[in-house]
């Protein structure tokens, strides 16, 4: 590196992979492994490095702070480049101690794609208090709602009642943030519309946080007959944008490997969407 | 507040109702209420002046909902609001500056350009990017003489090639929408440029997010049905 230069300025693949090698300077690894993640990097070491960041810290003795700030943003990043290696590492990351690290291993493995993580995300929020207070914060026990997403991103792909039986009693939790990522998850996985009823109504919510929530799980499942009620909903018109981009890109049912045509439907999301801009 | 004499009772009315509120709901309110005014107030008028003073002051507080309401009444009231938006880019309110140039975009009077520009090449948000890309082909540039059309169009276009390339997709997305709106009123060279853009979007080579390639698709179905340059003057 000629010009080390501060994390937050452009830096090219090269200079990434090499902030990542070194060990020396965790706030230089933890950018490396956020700025590869970002810009899907293909290099053909991205990816060892990246797990290497991970297995170091299951490896090392809990605790250890500067392993663990690396390993959350690695963990990230092996889920937005969906590398299908890196599936028993998260899948262990589940397990791991901190909070932080299973949550992200727990998006992660959504983002992977692969159903073959479904027994342990399940194991996980299945525990005894998972849903419950985690002391006085604002978190749970458990990182209930990066859970039940990913559950629902990959039930999607294999039905399972015990899946479904389990996400409805998510149904009942007092946090509507929770109740929202179940319903996404139930309407992700069982395509009955009614599951898009709670979520409807949360985007009327007195707090901006929760009609958040409920926008970007609706836009997630794709369903498409809430494109007017995401328009009109009382949140930032960046997050209905992203919302709309859900309904058109992936709507609920349509076989993702097929790519989407612009149809009168199409036309009439498009249209939503440019009002917004 | 003393009403001030020079201005009508409806108008000191609702601008007491802002100064006075107490919550960020009765603020909203208000607001609302003050910019629902806004399209009967004639131009230039002192009522008008007064009411984009009262206006320009909520973009600077921190009530999402009455700034966004505030930015439509500053729609509303058109060419009288663009100098006091101009003159309000030198506060030091990030969040200010991004509803002024959110405004401008809307309004489309050509003395905006160059705010314009500078927030579509540099702002570091991406949703004043996006504001100002939608902007770049909304401008009004009809009344202007030919010379000084074309000049400012070519700006708009070198503006919205850079915005085609904004690493954030929903300014791309802007862009098209930006660039679909341009291509009514180009001259025939600047609208090849245009399509090329617009070409270049539409492919999974160049635009890796669907929904971008798909608004592109759709301007360049628009710019073959209604050829470049037929609602020019």
């Amino acid at each position: 590196m000629d010009s080390p230069s501060a994390p937050g300025t452009p830096i090219s693949e090269a200079e990434a992979l090499q902030r990542l090698r070194q060990q020396e300077d965790a706030s230089q690894r933890y950018y490396a492994a956020w700025w590869l993640g970002r810009m899907r990097s293909t290099h053909p070491d991205t990816v060892p490095l990246l797990l290497e960041a991970l297995t170091d810290a299951l490896a090392a003795a809990s605790g250890d702070p500067d392993r663990l700030f690396v390993a959350r943003n690695a963990t990230r990043a092996l889920g937005k480049l969906r590398a299908g290696e890196a599936l028993a590492a998260l899948q262990q990351a589940l397990d791991h101690d901190d909070h932080g690290l299973r949550e992200s291993a727990a998006r992660s493995l959504g983002e992977l794609g692969n159903p073959a993580a479904l027994p342990r995300l399940m194991a996980r929020l299945e525990r005894p208090g998972a849903a419950d207070p985690d002391g006085g914060g604002l978190r749970l026990q458990e990182p209930c709602e990066a859970l039940i997403e990913a559950l629902g991103e990959l039930g999607a792909r294999r039905p399972d009642d015990a899946l479904v039986t389990l996400l409805q009693t998510f149904q009942d939790h007092p946090r509507p943030v929770i109740r929202s990522a179940s319903a996404r998850a139930l309407l992700q996985i069982t395509g009955d519309d009614r599951w898009a009823e709670p979520m409807l109504a949360l985007l009327g919510a007195g707090q901006l946080q929760v009609r958040r929530a409920a926008l970007m799980d609706l836009g997630a499942c794709g369903w498409r007959p809430a494109a007017e009620a995401l328009a009109g909903c009382l949140a930032e018109n960046s997050l209905k944008l992203i919302a709309l981009r859900g309904l058109v890109e992936r709507p609920l049912g349509h076989d993702p490997g097929q790519p989407v045509d612009l149809g009168p439907e199409e036309r009439r999301l498009l249209t939503l969407m440019d009002a917004l801009l | 507040m003393t009403p001030d004499l020079s201005l009508s009772p409806t108008v000191n009315e609702h601008l007491r109702a802002v100064a006075e509120a107490a919550s960020s709901e009765s603020l909203l309110a208000a607001t609302r209420a003050l910019v629902a005014l806004c399209p009967t107030l004639p131009a230039h008028s002192d009522d008008q002046q007064a009411v984009i003073s009262c206006l320009m002051e909520l973009l600077a507080t921190n009530n999402p909902g009455a700034a966004v309401a505030a930015v439509d009444g500053l729609i509303a009231c058109g060419g009288a609001a663009v100098e006091p938006l101009l003159h309000n880019l030198d506060a030091h309110n990030y969040g200010a500056r991004a509803w002024a140039v959110r405004a401008l975009a809307s309004i489309g009077d050509p003395r905006g350009l160059p705010v314009l520009e500078k927030a579509a090449g540099e702002d570091i948000g991406p949703s004043v990017r996006r504001a100002a890309a939608r902007g770049l082909g909304n401008l009004t540039l009809a009344d202007l003489e030919v010379s000084q059309r074309l000049r400012l169009q070519e700006r708009c276009l070198k503006a919205l090639e850079g915005t085609c390339r904004d690493g954030e997709w929903v300014v791309r997305y802007a862009a098209v929408v930006g660039v679909e709106q341009f291509l009514a009123e180009a001259p025939a060279d600047l609208a090849q440029r245009a399509i090329s853009s617009l070409e270049r979007l539409q492919t999974p080579a160049a635009e890796e997010v669907p929904v971008v390639r798909l608004r592109a698709r759709q301007a360049l179905e628009a710019a073959a049905t209604r050829p470049p340059g037929t609602n020019r003057p």
